[in-house]
C-alpha cells in the first residue's frame, strides 16, 4: 500500500504545484489587462504567461490529478494492489519530463502560442514534444486502468464493477478516444511544421482535429468530480446513493456524447457546412442530459442523508445536512456554479446566441466558472477527503478547509459574473491590454477591476489550499480508518454487461464519430484546404 | 429431458434489451440530426431564397460554398497581374535549401561594393544586411526584379539575378552573425518610443512594431529585422512609405502606419533600432 | 410517503428517475426545437461558407487584391464588403455599410487564424486562412461600431481592430464605381 500512496501523492503534488503556479500567473494577467495595470507588461510577457497558465491548468493540473485519483480508486475501490506499478512510475516520470520540456520552451519565449496552439502559429518543437509526453503518460494510465478492471472482473465473475472504478475506466476509455484528434494533429501536421520539414499547413484540418479533442477533454476533467458526486459525497453526508444504475448510465452517456460534439467549438468557422454543424449541435443537447440526471440523483442522495439526520418537510432536509464537512459544502457550492455554468453552456450551443458571445469574455467566463469553479472545487474536496488516507494523518480542524472552499466559490463568482456581462457587451478575449481611452472600452473598466478582485480572492484560496495540504502532512492527529465509498440504496447484485463494461459503447462511439466527424475530416483528405504558411514563434 | 431456459439473471438475457434499445436510441438521435441538419433545414431555407434543394443540401454539407438560405455572391472581378512575391511551398523550400556558398560568391561579386563584405554597408544610403531575415531579402530582390519596388541601382542588379541566386544571397546574409550587441552601449530610449515599439498606439490604431519586427514574434515572414539598421535608411524608408512612393508592403500596412507617425516619432524609432534594441 | 429510505422500493426509485429523465428529455427537445424553429422560420444559421481560397496568393487574387477591398455596391443593389484580416490590422481599417439593408461581408486571411465580431450586432466569424469567411446581416442602428480581432493571432493581436460606420440611407452614396468609403470625421 505504501507504494500506491507515494504514487498518488506524487501525482497530486505535481498537479497542485502547477495549479498554484498558474493561479499566480492568472492574477498577474488580470492585473495587466485591467485599467490598473495598463502600462505594465509587454504583449510578449502576457502571452507567455497565458500560455503557461493554460498549459498548467488544462494539461498538467488535470492530467496528473486524474491519474493520481485513478490509481487511488483502482486500489481502494477494487481492494487490490495496482497491476504494473512500475509502468505507473515510468509514466509519471515521462509526464514530468514532458512538463519540464513544455515549461522551459514556454519560459524561453519560444512557445507563446497559448494552450490551444492553433496553427499556422507554430512553437518550438520541444513544446509539442513535452505535450506529447504528457499525453503518452496518460495513455499508460489508461492501459493500467483497463488492466486493473479486467483483472478484477476475471477474479469476480458476474459481479458488478464498483461504481467508482467503472466511472474511472469510462473516463480512461473516453480519454483514449479523445486524444486521437490532437495526437493526429500534432504528429502529422504540427510537429513536422515545427521541425521545418514542411513550410505550409492545412489549417482547416488542424482546427477540425483539435476540435475533436477540445470538447471531450473537458469531460475528461469533469468526470472525477462526478465520481466524487456519486461515490464519495453520499457517504460523506451520511446517506446513500439514490441509484447506482443512474450513476453507471451517467458515465456511459458522457462516454458516448462527449466525443461527437467538438464541432460546437467551430460554429463560427467557415470551413464546415451548416448541416454538419447542426448534427453536432443536436448531439450537444444530449450531453446536457447526464448532468441534469446527476443533479436529480445526487440531490436525492443528499435528501436521504438529510432526512436520516432528522430533516422534516419538503426542504427541511437541506438544513440538517452536515455542511461542516468539506465534501458536503463543496457539493453545494459546485452545484450552484454548475447551474450558472451549465446555463451558459446551453447558450453557447445555440448557434444564434453563440454569435453574440463567441470569443468574447463570455467564453472565458464560462469555462473558468464550469471548470475552474465546479470541477476544481471538487478536486479540492476529493483531496481533502482522501489525503488522510494517503498520509495517515487527519485534519486538526476543518475550519480552514471550509474557508478555502468558500473563498474559491466567492472568488470564482466575483471573477466570472462580470466577465459574462462584459462578453455580452462585446469585450473580446486573449488581449494583453485594452485601450481604456476609447469610450466603449472605458465603460468596461470598472467591471474588469471587479473581476480582478475575484482573481485575487482565488489566488488567496489557492495558497490556502496548498497550505491546508502541507499542514496535513505535519498534523499530529492520526487518521481513523473509516469507509470512503457510498453504498447505494439498492446495491446491485447483477448488472447487464452493458453497465459493467464498454464493448457495446465503444462500437456506438465509433459509429457516432464516423457519422459526426467522418465527412468533416474526410473533406480535407479528398480536397485539402489551400495550405497556409507556417508562422514560427521562435 | 428438461429444456434449459435462460435465467432472468443470466447476463445475456439482461444484456439484449440494452444492446437493442441503446443502439436504436443513439442511432435514432443521430439520424434525426442528419435528417434535420442536412436535408430538412437547408431545403426549407432554400425555398424561401429560391435555391433548389440539391444546391441547398450541398451548401449545408460544405460541398458548395455559400449558405442554403441566401443567394451566393459570385465574384466577377478580373484578376490582377502578378506583381509581388507569393510564398508558395516551392519558394519556401527554395529558401530553406539555399546554397550559402554560392550566395557568398555572388555577394563578393556584386553586393559587397555597397552593402559591405560582412553585410555592414559602406555608406549611409545603403542598408546593413548582416543577420537580416532571408525571406525579407528575397522579397525585396524579387520586388526590385518585378518592379514592385523601384530603386535606380537595385532594379538593374536584381534583374540580373535569377530566383535561385536570389535565395542563395538571402540565405548568405541571413546567416551572417548579428552585429555586436553590447548592452552597455545601448542608448536609453525615450519612454514614448519604447511604448510605440512594445504596445503600439491604440488611438491611431497602430500595432506594436515589435509584434512584427522582433525575431521570433511569429509575425509576417517577410518582416525585416530592424535592429542595428542605419537610422538614416530607416527614416528614408518610413518617409517613402508615408508618401506612398514605396508600395511593395502587402496590403499597405507599412504605408498606413508610417503615414500616421510624426516626424519626431520616425526619428525616435530609427534611433531606437539603430542602437540595437530588438 | 415515508421519510426513511429503507422502505423505498427499487421500483419506486426507478419510477422517479424515469420521471425526471422524461423531464430532461423535454428540456433537451425544447432547446433543440427552438434552434430548429428559428432555423426554419428566421433562417438563423451559423456562418458557414466552405469556399476555398489560397491564402498565399490572396493579395494577387481578383477579389481580395488591395484595390478591391472595402464596400462595393453592385448593379443589382447587392452590398458586398471585402476585408482582409492580417497580422496586425484589418484592411481597410474602416468601412461603411448602409443601415437597414442586407449586407454580405466577406473576409479572408493571408496568414494566420483571426476572428472578428462587430459590437452590438450578430456579426461574428472566424477568419481561417484557406477559406473565405462570409456573413450575411442587416445593420439596424446607425453609428460607429467596433470590429476587433477576437482570436489570438500573434503579439499584435490586442491592437487589431477596425471601425464599421453604419450610415443612414441618405448618407450611403456609392461612387460611379460602386465604391463607398468611410466618412471622414
Amino acid at each position: 500500500m505504501r507504494n500506491a500512496e507515494r504514487l498518488c501523492l506524487a501525482h497530486f503534488w505535481v498537479a497542485f504545484g502547477a495549479f498554484l503556479f498558474a493561479c499566480v500567473l492568472g492574477a498577474w494577467q488580470m492585473w495587466v489587462r485591467s485599467p490598473l495595470g495598463a502600462k505594465i507588461g509587454t504583449p510578449g510577457d502576457y502571452f507567455m504567461s497565458v500560455t503557461a497558465h493554460g498549459v498548467s491548468m488544462a494539461y498538467v493540473l488535470t492530467t496528473f490529478f486524474i491519474m493520481g485519483f485513478g490509481y487511488f480508486v483502482a486500489v481502494t475501490a477494487l481492494n487490490r494492489p495496482l497491476p504494473g506499478w512500475i509502468w505507473a512510475w515510468g509514466a509519471f516520470w515521462m509526464g514530468i519530463l514532458g512538463v519540464v520540456l513544455a515549461l522551459i520552451s514556454i519560459g524561453s519565449g519560444h512557445a507563446s502560442v497559448l494552450f490551444t496552439f492553433y496553427p499556422p502559429l507554430t512553437a518550438n518543437v520541444w513544446f509539442y514534444i513535452g505535450l506529447v509526453l504528457v499525453v503518452a503518460a496518460s495513455w499508460v494510465w489508461c492501459a493500467l486502468m483497463l488492466v486493473a478492471m479486467h483483472a478484477w472482473k476475471v477474479d469476480n465473475p458476474g459481479r458488478p464493477v464498483p461504481l467508482a472504478m467503472f466511472a474511472t475506466v469510462a473516463n480512461a476509455v473516453m480519454w483514449l478516444w479523445t486524444t486521437v484528434g490532437v495526437a493526429a494533429e500534432l504528429l502529422f501536421q504540427v510537429i513536422p511544421a515545427s521541425l521545418g520539414l514542411v513550410q505550409t499547413i492545412d489549417v482547416g484540418m488542424s482546427r477540425t482535429l483539435f476540435s475533436w479533442t477540445l470538447h471531450a477533454i473537458v469531460y475528461f476533467w469533469l468526470i472525477p468530480a462526478y465520481i466524487a458526486f456519486y461515490t464519495l459525497a453520499p457517504r460523506a453526508a451520511g446517506g446513500r446513493l439514490y441509484s447506482d444504475t443512474m450513476g453507471r448510465l451517467t458515465f456511459i452517456l458522457f462516454l458516448i456524447y462527449s466525443l461527437p460534439v467538438g464541432m460546437h467549438h467551430l460554429l463560427m468557422d467557415p470551413e464546415h457546412g451548416n448541416g454538419t454543424k447542426f448534427i453536432q449541435v443536436l448531439l450537444t443537447a444530449f450531453v446536457a442530459a447526464p448532468t441534469l440526471l446527476t443533479i436529480f440523483t445526487i440531490t436525492a442522495s443528499m435528501e436521504i442523508a438529510g432526512r436520516l439526520r432528522g430533516g422534516r418537510g419538503v426542504f427541511g432536509w437541506i438544513a440538517t445536512l452536515p455542511w461542516k464537512r468539506p465534501m458536503v459544502l463543496a457539493i453545494g457550492l459546485a452545484f450552484v456554479m454548475l447551474g450558472f455554468g451549465g446555463f451558459g453552456g446551453i447558450i453557447n450551443m445555440a448557434y444564434g446566441m453563440n454569435a453574440m458571445v463567441h470569443n468574447t469574455s463570455w467564453v472565458t467566463a464560462h469555462f473558468h466558472l464550469i471548470f475552474g469553479g465546479s470541477v476544481v472545487i471538487m478536486y479540492f474536496a476529493i483531496a481533502y477527503e482522501i489525503w488522510p488516507r494517503l498520509t495517515g494523518r487527519d485534519h486538526a480542524s476543518l475550519a480552514p478547509l471550509r474557508l478555502q472552499l468558500w473563498l474559491w466559490f466567492t472568488g470564482m463568482m466575483v471573477m466570472t459574473l462580470p466577465w459574462h456581462w462584459l462578453g455580452l457587451q462585446g469585450q473580446w478575449r486573449r488581449v494583453s491590454n485594452f485601450n481604456y481611452a476609447d469610450p466603449i472600452i472605458a465603460a468596461w473598466g470598472p467591471w474588469v477591476v471587479v473581476s480582478f478582485v475575484g482573481g485575487i480572492i482565488l489566488l488567496t484560496s489557492a495558497i490556502l489550499f496548498v497550505w491546508n495540504l502541507v499542514t496535513l502532512h505535519r498534523s499530529e492527529v492520526s487518521a481513523i480508518a473509516k469507509p470512503l465509498y457510498a453504498l447505494a440504496v439498492h446495491p446491485p447484485r447483477r448488472v447487464p454487461a452493458a453497465l459493467n463494461g464498454f464493448g457495446l459503447w465503444n462500437v456506438l462511439v465509433l459509429v457516432l464519430m464516423l457519422l459526426a466527424y467522418g465527412f468533416p475530416i474526410a473533406q480535407f483528405v479528398i480536397e485539402p484546404s489551400p495550405a497556409a504558411i507556417v508562422h514560427r514563434v521562435r | 429431458m428438461t429444456e434449459q431456459r435462460p435465467q432472468q439473471s443470466d447476463p445475456h438475457v439482461l444484456d439484449q434489451p440494452w444492446r437493442i434499445w441503446s443502439t436504436i436510441a443513439v442511432m435514432g438521435i443521430v439520424l434525426v440530426g442528419i435528417l434535420l441538419g442536412v436535408i430538412v433545414i437547408p431545403v426549407v431555407q432554400g425555398r424561401s431564397a429560391g435555391i433548389d434543394a440539391f444546391t441547398a443540401i450541398c451548401r449545408a454539407l460544405g460541398i458548395l460554398p455559400g449558405s442554403p438560405a441566401v443567394p451566393q455572391f459570385t465574384d466577377r472581378t478580373p484578376p490582377t497581374p502578378v506583381s509581388q512575391v507569393v510564398w508558395t511551398p516551392d519558394v519556401l523550400q527554395i529558401l530553406a535549401r539555399a546554397d550559402v556558398a554560392k550566395g557568398k560568391a555572388k555577394v563578393q561579386e556584386v553586393c559587397i561594393a555597397c552593402h559591405g563584405e560582412n553585410g555592414v554597408s559602406v555608406a549611409t544610403e545603403y542598408p546593413h544586411l548582416a543577420g537580416q531575415s532571408g525571406a525579407a531579402i528575397y522579397k525585396q530582390l524579387h520586388d526590385y526584379r518585378t518592379g514592385s519596388r523601384v530603386n535606380p541601382q537595385m532594379t538593374d542588379i536584381a534583374k540580373a539575378l535569377d530566383e535561385a541566386v536570389t535565395a542563395d544571397v538571402a540565405a548568405y546574409y541571413a546567416g551572417q552573425p548579428q552585429r555586436n550587441l553590447n548592452p552597455v552601449t545601448l542608448a536609453v530610449s525615450p519612454p514614448a518610443i519604447v511604448q510605440l515599439v512594445e504596445l503600439g498606439d491604440p488611438r491611431r490604431n497602430i500595432p506594436p512594431c515589435a509584434s512584427c519586427h522582433r525575431a521570433g514574434a511569429g509575425g509576417p515572414i517577410e518582416a525585416p529585422v530592424l535592429a542595428e539598421q542605419r537610422d538614416e535608411y530607416l527614416i528614408q524608408q518610413l518617409k517613402l512609405y508615408a508618401s506612398g512612393q514605396r508600395r511593395n508592403d502587402v496590403y499597405g500596412r507599412m504605408r498606413l502606419i508610417a503615414s500616421r507617425l510624426t516626424d519626431e516619432e520616425i526619428k525616435g524609432l530609427a534611433a531606437y533600432y539603430r542602437a540595437g534594441f530588438r | 410517503m415515508s421519510d426513511t429510505p429503507h422502505e423505498v422500493h427499487e421500483s419506486r426509485i426507478l419510477r422517479t428517475e424515469l420521471l425526471w429523465a422524461f423531464g430532461v428529455g423535454i428540456f433537451v427537445a425544447a432547446s433543440l426545437s427552438m434552434i430548429v424553429f428559428t432555423a426554419l422560420t428566421l433562417n438563423v444559421n451559423p456562418p458557414s461558407n466552405v469556399e476555398r481560397i489560397d491564402p498565399k496568393t490572396l493579395h494577387l487574387s481578383g477579389e481580395f487584391a488591395e484595390q478591391n477591398l472595402g464596400t462595393t455596391v453592385f448593379g443589382d443593389g447587392t452590398v458586398i464588403v471585402r476585408a482582409i484580416a492580417t497580422q496586425f490590422m484589418f484592411v481597410p481599417q474602416c468601412f461603411a455599410v448602409p443601415a437597414n439593408r442586407r449586407v454580405t461581408l466577406r473576409f479572408a486571411s493571408p496568414d494566420v487564424i483571426h476572428g472578428l465580431l462587430i459590437t452590438g450586432t450578430n456579426v461574428n466569424t472566424m477568419v481561417v486562412p484557406g477559406f473565405v469567411a462570409q456573413v450575411h446581416t442587416e445593420f439596424t442602428r446607425t453609428g460607429d461600431l467596433l470590429m476587433p480581432c477576437h482570436e489570438f493571432c500573434g503579439q499584435g493581436h490586442s491592437e487589431m481592430w477596425a471601425t464599421v460606420q453604419v450610415l443612414p440611407v441618405d448618407l450611403f452614396k456609392p461612387g460611379p464605381d460602386g465604391r463607398v468609403s468611410c466618412a471622414k470625421r
